[in-house]
């Protein structure tokens, strides 16, 4: 390769044209005239003929990129878009989507088991071994009892196994606050007042102790949990013990309880303006807080979660593990369905045989 | 004659006072957890077949794989029992009072799932599963100080105070365990070499565990899942989940300062290192990387058994993250060891001869637990 000499600066700058040569001794120590004689960058001509190593030991030795000419093929708009579609994440995917794409497994089966998630935690954590079993087990209590599906803001009766207790069962209603954690680890919150004490009880979901659990009413809210409850009028979670059960459809989807609590006045439990709550009445909420403290919930309450992908990464799971997840549930679903057909069956039999007997 | 190696190794004394400090042996030192072999090479990243093209490779691989797969057929339990040239059984050792001690599995820890005992009780168990494994070798108790990896021991080992008693009394031998078969051509000649000599394919993990000489398996033996019996307690020994750069508060739980009132840049120190102007004796307590240290969990009983996925699941916590090496082995306390002279387990490990008629089922559980398609039933 010859080392052309660059050309004398001319008054426009800009204007003189880069030989090829002339590229090289940008890395040199140059003159300011050659400096200032820069033009824009010419197109790249073929790799073979424009190494990106230059013979110079001070200065800069590579070439950027741009210059060197090694342009990445770029995605055409229409394959960047299937991407995004692909990969669950981003602007455009919000949870009711990501669930709607595993169309292969009907709804119901994701309303009913919502614990079969696998858990939200590093990869390194996670087997698929280990969470197979807590799905088998899952299964395998939902033979003994019903549990009936439910969300938070719903009303449930528990009844667990108490020795001391005179029938030896103890029963409980109350209001779902929370449900939290996956699989054989799930549990869930009621809070009912008793005596005009606030009361809350958490149980473990797959615990054999529990006897029977009752859904009386079928219902969401606007939040993932009810905490704020601890701060607001008991009267927002006074539930009859004697409560008839409501009934309700499974193919109709869940009522959603767009109503807004009003908090007590404060100190609070917790910074309730600060985590996002929509079941909360917020100008009333504000009319508490100091301007300092309602710019800051303001703040918070803006919409750009969507816009964080490392948020939506980490605090989702992949739809391919939740679609196998969901896939191996469906499953043991439908074996759980035969194998109640089956003790429908034998327990109407052993009815008949014992008409029988008794009569004969 | 033997020579035990507390006889051909110059412990040299140490030059400073002999004080409490530098007679702390619950001091762990970091060098004291080295993998062994560590005077040998594992891995190697050479392009094996690199002139070849990529579906040659593949097919190569392949091969490779289905011969690795063959060999551990050939040398399973299953093999053994289904083979026409059946020798007459050896005399197998009968497990003996206060002397034997048997060989252990390797485990790889995958996970935890809880379970509930038929009292109502919550119980947590650790699943651990049992890779293919075979024995590799068998170092006598007598041999044990001509065995390289106490021949070449570090100088720095030759200023500790005290030698651990397995070496110094000669009860027990070494017996190196291999598991995880894999492609050897991941590996050096010199790792191969190690399991040619027992007619074995390369593997990933080289285990040792203290057995005793009536325990004791030759090379190629095949260690399975029911080498443990459902109620066995065992002891779980592993490296512990790595933390990082620690700090004193973190590491050795010391109080650091105050928060407040006054407290200049002393929050999270260690404070004073010595006293009266002394040196900082060697073991003092200091910030350094914590965890990733050989732990114990001691007498865990063996709560249920699964054949289906070769699971263990062992009551409580076993040190070290999910997916790491654990070494499982009979347990070595004393209430264990007398409830084995009761009931002593298949010696020196399960052969096909000790199933029972039909088989095992996929789970086997323990009387105390309960299944969870069995529904609780509580004594008035």
């Amino acid at each position: 390769i010859q080392l052309e000499m660059p050309p004398a600066p001319s008054a426009a700058a800009g204007s003189c044209a880069l030989s090829l040569g002339s590229r090289f001794l940008f890395g040199c120590r140059v003159t300011a005239a050659h400096r200032f004689a820069a033009s824009p960058v010419q197109p790249p001509s073929p790799l073979h003929q424009q190494p990106h190593l230059q013979p110079c030991r001070q200065g800069r030795r590579w070439l950027r990129p741009e210059l060197r000419g090694v342009y990445k093929p770029r995605l055409s708009p229409e394959a960047m878009k299937e991407f995004w579609r692909l990969s669950g994440i981003g602007p455009d995917h919000s949870r009711a989507k990501a669930a709607d794409q595993q169309a292969e497994v009907p709804p119901e089966i994701k309303r009913l088991y919502q614990e079969a998630l696998p858990p939200i935690v590093s990869q390194d954590y996670r087997d698929p071994i280990v969470e197979s079993l807590h799905r088998a087990e899952m299964m395998r209590r939902r033979r003994v009892i019903n549990i009936p599906e439910f969300h938070v803001g719903s009303i449930l009766a528990v009844s667990v196994m108490d020795k001391h207790a005179p029938n030896k069962v103890n029963r409980f209603v109350g209001l779902c606050i929370l449900r939290r954690h996956t699989g054989l680890f799930t549990t869930f919150t009621l809070r009912n007042m008793v005596d005009q004490v606030c009361v809350q009880i958490e149980y473990e979901l797959y615990s054999p102790s529990i006897v029977s659990i009752q859904l009386l009413k079928l219902e969401r809210r606007l939040d993932d949990n009810l905490l704020y409850l601890m701060d607001a009028p008991h009267s927002h979670c006074t539930i009859p013990f004697d409560m008839v059960p409501e009934p309700y459809s499974r193919n109709d989807p869940v009522p959603v309880n767009r109503e807004r609590v009003r908090l007590n006045p404060p100190p609070w439990m917790c910074k309730w303006h600060l985590h996002g709550y929509q079941g909360i009445d917020l100008e009333h909420l504000y009319s508490y807080l100091s301007d300092k403290d309602v710019a800051k919930a303001i703040e918070f309450s803006k919409a750009y979660k969507r816009y964080d992908l490392l948020d939506q990464y980490l605090n989702r799971v992949p739809v391919p593990d939740a679609d196998y997840a969901f896939k191996d549930i469906f499953i043991q679903h439908q074996e759980l369905l035969q194998h109640q057909q089956q003790q429908q069956q034998s327990s109407k039999k052993s009815e008949v045989i014992s008409k029988l007997t008794g009569t004969a | 004659m033997a020579t035990a190696p507390h006889t051909w190794l110059r412990l040299v004394p140490s030059c400073r006072s002999y004080s409490k400090a530098t007679r702390l042996h619950k001091i762990d030192y970091p060098w004291k957890d080295e993998p062994k072999p560590h005077w040998v090479r594992q891995f190697e990243a050479r392009r094996v077949d690199a002139d070849l093209t990529p579906e040659n490779r593949d097919w190569l691989r392949q091969w490779r794989l289905q011969r690795v797969r063959d060999a551990v057929a050939s040398s399973s339990e299953a093999a053994a029992a289904a083979s026409p040239l059946k020798e007459p059984p050896a005399a197998r050792p009968l497990w003996t009072p206060r002397v034997s001690q048997r060989c252990g599995l390797v485990g790889i820890k995958l996970g935890i799932l809880p379970m509930w005992y038929r009292n109502g009780q919550k119980v947590h168990t650790t699943v651990v599963q049992i890779p293919d494994q075979r024995v590799l070798r068998w170092v006598p108790p007598e041999d044990l100080g001509n065995y390289a990896s106490l021949r070449e021991m570090r100088p720095y080992r030759l200023n500790q105070s005290f030698l651990p008693r397995w070496l110094t009394q000669q009860r027990w031998g070494l017996q190196l365990v291999g598991a995880v078969p894999a492609d050897p051509a991941n590996f050096t000649a010199q790792w191969c070499g190690i399991f040619k000599a027992a007619g074995l394919p390369p593997m990933r993990k080289i285990s040792r565990f203290l057995v005793s000489p009536d325990a004791s398996l030759q090379p190629g033996a095949c260690l399975g899942l029911h080498h443990f019996r459902v109620g066995d307690c065992v002891d779980v020994v592993a490296r512990t989940v790595n933390r990082g750069f620690q700090g004193v508060m973190e590491r050795h739980l010391m109080e650091g300062g105050p928060a407040a009132h006054g407290s200049t840049k002393f929050h999270r120190k260690m404070g004073s290192a010595a006293g009266g102007g002394g040196p900082i004796y060697r073991g003092k307590r200091m910030p350094g990387v914590m965890g990733n240290r050989f732990r114990a969990a001691r007498s865990l009983p063996v709560l249920r058994v699964n054949t289906k996925h070769r699971l263990l699941f062992i009551k409580g916590f076993t040190p070290g993250p999910p997916h790491s090496y654990c070494q499982i082995m009979d347990s070595w306390m004393l209430d264990v060891r007398r409830s084995l002279d009761a009931n002593p387990p298949p010696m020196p490990t399960y052969f096909a001869e000790d199933a029972p008629e039909g088989g095992y089922p996929e789970d086997v559980y323990h009387p105390d637990l309960l299944p969870y398609d069995q529904p609780l039933e509580l004594p008035d």
